[in-house]
């Protein structure tokens, strides 16, 4: 059969009632959790799990990858609106999006992310479906070699995000990187600065830290200037995008489609990369990236558009390898494993009902996020009138409730309580939180990659530049640091000179 | 002169966590290039932290200047004695009440009580409460059960907006609101494992 | 930091007050009842427990709930349940890492593996198993050990982490037949498997339940079973004693509560669960996740706990892994 038939095959699945039902209550579902903030994807998937036992695995499946979609979707409202980044690809949402929302534009902001979203996901099913099994190929060409200078060339670049002095990024960068490694050693086993806490042999949430060092110092910040909420209250301008702002968007939203794509199929790391990628690319590309830091478009249209296409990519290698690329990935083959099905190189012929409805489903569902989201824009802005001494409370307690249901443990939100304070601090010394998070996600994936490397070549570093993959990564980082540094450099001299 | 102050505080604040982390670090060998250990790769990391935050440092000194924001005598005073009757408050805990046996109780309830205790300086407010506020949901969530940790955790907030302290009857409202809110959210759709009523496990 | 150690110890005190909800087992169990899983959701350990969890619930007349509590290689959950109420209303996962490996691994594990609960029965055993990318020259167990002899730093084998059952097989492999390993270590099976497809690494240790799809397809190909004979499933697969190599170890988990259960309900959850576990769409299940059904009583499956924990002592000690 050709694509286009198995197409209309899957379309033919995807289409039955009880299928068009479960991805319209997983969409549902899934923008709902994905706005509480803590509350992700994987507890709710894990919760719902039992539920699935009893329907066709297609179904569940179609229900579960609903709910996975729509939490990106959902994720970035909290993002735009709260400045609370529920997982990595929404914490660069917060730098461009949550600058707009203050800026009266958050109607914008989120017709943008979800506009640029449902393109991004067309597109990303269009390619899973054509060439799955070949970008498989892609995924498994890259060494442990190649994914760490892939990573290398991902902080280098992360320090771009920085808003204020470079170097300062780059310290929160390395920063993040540390207490990343907090936990225990994968090569050998031993703990790291864990100081004998069992909760922290894990490392520290992600979840905590984002919530605290974005959310809840939020809080305080916004609770401190009066002025600041009163923006809030009053301006919220029109919802939907100007003629302008359609024509600025559309260019990085198909930047933001190319990144998230390719980036997605590599199994760990790649969707956390490509929603900042993006953001990079767009501030060095775009024609406005003197207005990057304060609210520019594009800085929501390319990343968002990122993060949902990596998020439907990322099906490729558990689709046509049987391998999760990350956490829900991982519940969706327990979810198969249940219904009987074997995760697994042979799935696309096994179970073509499966495959190709799922692909079909994720197109719809995309289309059912649209219809939903769209609509709710008025609604979620509205959100923003509430008067703030009414809204803080309400973050506050979905904030603690959310830290501690991720491991069901109160130690998560005794540590989100810490890198409140630690946020408050940083934001009154202007000391940037974003580049810090993503170092904190890409460093112990380095280190794990660079050690591996260095294992496996029995200490020749000259693996890193033998590669062509890493030597290519190596050689745009160089090139990407010393661009960048230049100008900061030559800026700092003439304030010195003219100092 | 154009010191930048925040620089200054910035760069410190990095060299003073990176000394730490190659201190702490010490614990770990280093191994070889080959089998690198589990303290290599943090030994490049906090040396790496340690050059820039000098450069931070450095560069302080001419791209200023940006103050610290003012820091009155009770604002410095209260956070030393913060520190100190959190210390005091999470040592004596184990021996107030076999409540605070469990799951951090002695560090939820020294860490509530700095933060209370820091609350009292202008300055130190807003986070004091919002920090106590969930370190009292910390402490109340697995004996109390959901419903009190959340009441408790609202009051305590509410205390940082001078609006809510002027009118108590609003918060009891919010509370209401709130406890019915995260009950249909949490309870009844998601189904999260947690105790919802007092002494309930 | 000194009041950690306050902390740590603070859970004892609790568990030491007598439990008040301690009913009649007569009337158990009136409340729902909390599975505590130590894993993430999705593995095979969860996915068993929950299904057992559901023919538990419906003989019991009670729901049982299943809570994952992942965290520091299953120990957290473990050393909680061991501090709670035995009152037949928290039950535990047990399993080989946190009460086969863990008490060698862990220099201050806060639990005793048999003395700290009541052991009451063997649920799943799953087999572990070696398998090679399919261009790997090695056509047996025999080549493997050869191969190694010649590679000037030995033959690179994947694991699904340092410290995990299937680490410590390779580590005894590398004991009994001599052959030079290298261990790689990854943050589970998933990844490790994709560089042995992807041949970054020639090959793995695995639990048959994650191998199990790749096998069928042939993306990797099997060495050997370290079972006692073939799988029924995977005849072909020969086991390690077949060919010379006296390696038998499988991944086990089974249902454990703190200690001092009440012998009437350590009786009635052991009647109910081999009652659950002999229903045949149940075996059919957890035959096709790759693994077989434990058939232990209490005494007997405390017994089993007790040996593998020295079982695996001196292998945790020959692989150099130790845990603060």
């Amino acid at each position: 059969m050709d694509i286009l038939g198995n197409l209309a095959h899957g379309f033919s699945v995807a289409l039955s009632f009880s299928n068009l039902l479960f991805a319209l209550i997983g969409a549902l579902i899934g923008t709902a959790i994905g706005v509480l903030p803590g509350i992700g994807p994987v507890a709710t998937i894990s919760l719902l799990l039992p539920i699935t036992f009893g329907q066709p695995a297609t179904t569940a499946i179609i229900m579960l990858a609903g709910i996975y979609y729509g939490a990106q979707y959902g994720g970035s409202t909290t993002a735009i609106l709260l400045n609370l980044p529920g997982e990595i690809s929404s914490v660069v949402t917060t730098l461009e999006g949550y600058k707009m929302a203050r800026n009266g534009r958050a109607g914008a902001a989120l017709a943008t992310s979800a506009l640029s979203s449902f393109f991004a996901g067309t597109v990303a099913t269009v390619v899973v479906a054509g060439s799955g099994p070949l970008l498989t190929s892609v995924a498994l060409s890259f060494g442990p070699a190649d994914y760490f200078s892939l990573m290398l060339l991902g902080l280098i670049i992360s320090a771009v995000l920085a808003q204020g002095s470079v170097i300062k990024s780059i310290g929160m960068v390395v920063f993040g990187v540390a207490l990343g490694l907090v936990g225990t050693d994968v090569q050998t086993g031993q703990q790291r600065f864990t100081f004998g806490i069992p909760e922290l042999s894990d490392g520290i949430s992600f979840v905590a830290l984002a919530m605290g060092m974005f959310g809840i110092a939020e809080i305080v910040l916004n609770l401190e200037k009066p002025e600041a909420r009163s923006v809030l209250k009053t301006e919220v301008g029109s919802l939907w995008l100007t003629r302008e702002e359609f024509r600025r968007a559309t260019p990085s939203t198909l930047r933001g489609t190319l990144v998230g794509t390719v980036l997605g199929i590599l199994p760990g790391g790649g969707a956390a990369l490509s929603s900042f990628g993006s953001y990079m690319m767009e501030r060095k590309v775009s024609k406005h990236r003197n207005l990057f830091g304060t609210g520019a478009i594009e800085g929501v249209a390319g990343p968002e558009a990122a993060n949902n296409a990596a998020a439907q990519t990322s099906f490729i290698p558990l689709l046509t390898l049987g391998i999760p690329a990350n956490a829900v990935m991982a519940l969706m083959v327990g979810a198969l494993i249940i219904q009987g099905i074997q995760p697994g190189p042979r799935m696309v012929e096994a179970q073509p009902d499966l495959f190709w409805g799922l692909i079909a489903s994720m197109w719809i569902g995309n289309v059912m996020l649209l219809v939903i989201n769209l609509p709710m824009i008025g609604m979620w802005v509205k959100l923003l009138q509430v008067p703030y001494k009414f809204l803080y409370p309400a973050i506050l307690v979905f904030c603690c409730i959310g830290a501690y249901s991720v491991n069901n443990n109160v130690f998560d939100v005794y540590s989100t309580v810490l890198f409140a304070v630690f946020g408050y601090m940083c934001n009154k010394l202007k000391l940037e939180p974003a580049p810090m998070l993503i170092g904190f996600v890409l460093g112990p994936m380095m280190e794990e990659h660079l050690r591996r490397a260095m294992l496996l070549s029995r200490g020749d570093v000259m693996v890193f530049l033998e590669r062509p993959i890493s030597a290519s990564m190596l050689a745009i980082g160089a090139i990407a640091l010393i661009a960048m540094l230049l100008p900061n450099l030559r800026k700092g001299k003439e304030a010195a000179l003219s100092g | 002169m154009k010191i930048n102050a925040k620089d200054v505080a910035s760069g410190l604040l990095l060299i003073l966590i990176a000394a730490v982390g190659l201190w702490l670090n010490g614990d770990h060998s280093l191994g070889s290039a080959r089998r690198m250990g589990p303290g290599y790769m943090p030994m490049l990391v906090f040396w790496f932290q340690v050059v820039l935050g000098g450069i931070v440092l450095v560069m302080a000194f001419f791209n200023g200047p940006d103050p610290l924001e003012k820091w009155t005598g009770l604002d410095a005073s209260m956070l030393v004695i913060a520190v100190i009757v959190g210390t005091l408050v999470g040592f004596a805990a184990p021996h107030l009440s076999s409540f605070f046996d469990n799951s951090y109780g002695s560090l939820g309830l020294g860490m509530l009580a700095g933060f209370l205790v820091v609350s009292y300086a202008r300055g130190w407010r807003l986070l004091g409460f919002i920090c106590a506020a969930m370190c009292a949901f910390c402490l109340l969530l697995e004996k109390g059960g959901l419903m009190l940790a959340l009441a408790a955790t609202i009051g305590i907030a509410s205390m940082a907006e001078p609006e809510h302290r002027a009118r108590p009857l609003g918060v009891l409202g919010i509370t209401v609101f709130l406890l019915a809110l995260c009950w249909w959210i949490f309870i009844k759709q998601l189904d999260i494992r947690v105790a919802v009523w007092p002494l309930q496990y | 930091m000194l009041p950690r150690r306050a902390w740590l110890a603070g859970g004892a005190v609790f568990a030491a007050l007598p439990s008040i909800a301690c009913a009649q087992a007569s009337a158990w169990p009136t409340q729902p009842i909390r599975l505590v899983v130590p894993f993430a959701p999705g593995g095979t350990t969860d996915l068993a427990a929950r299904l057992v969890s559901q023919g538990l619930g419906m003989r019991l007349g009670q729901p049982v709930i299943v809570e994952n509590r992942p965290g520091a290689g299953a120990t957290l959950a473990s050393a909680q349940v061991a501090q709670a109420a035995p009152d037949g209303l928290t039950l535990l996962v047990s399993n080989i890492a946190s009460h086969g490996v863990a008490p060698s691994l862990y220099r201050n594990l806060r639990y005793d593996p048999v003395r700290d609960f009541t052991h009451i029965a063997l649920l799943l055993e799953t087999p572990s198993v070696f398998v090679a990318q399919p261009r790997f020259p090695a056509r047996g167990i025999a080549d493997v050990v050869r191969l190694s002899r010649d590679m000037p730093r030995g033959i690179d084998i994947a694991s699904s982490g340092t410290g995990s059952s299937n680490h410590l097989l390779i580590v005894q492999f590398g004991q009994v037949t001599g052959a030079r390993v290298n261990h790689v270590p990854y943050r589970g099976a998933g990844p490790a498997m994709t560089d042995v497809i992807a041949d970054v690494v020639p090959m793995m240790s695995d639990s048959l339940p994650s191998s199990a799809g790749h096998l069928r397809a042939g993306a990797v190909r099997g060495m050997a079973i370290a079972s006692t004979a073939r799988h029924p499933a995977f005849p072909e697969l020969p086991s390690f004693r077949e060919q010379g190599v006296d390696l038998v170890a499988s991944s086990w988990f089974g249902l454990s509560a703190p200690a001092g259960l009440p012998p009437a309900i350590t009786g009635r959850l052991s009647r109910e669960v081999a009652a659950v576990l002999a229903d045949a769409a149940l075996q059919h299940r957890f035959a096709e996740l790759g693994g077989t059904v434990g058939a232990l009583s209490p005494p007997a499956y405390a017994e089993f706990i007790a040996g593998e924990v020295a079982r695996w002592a001196p292998v945790v000690q020959a692989s150099g892994a130790q845990v603060e």
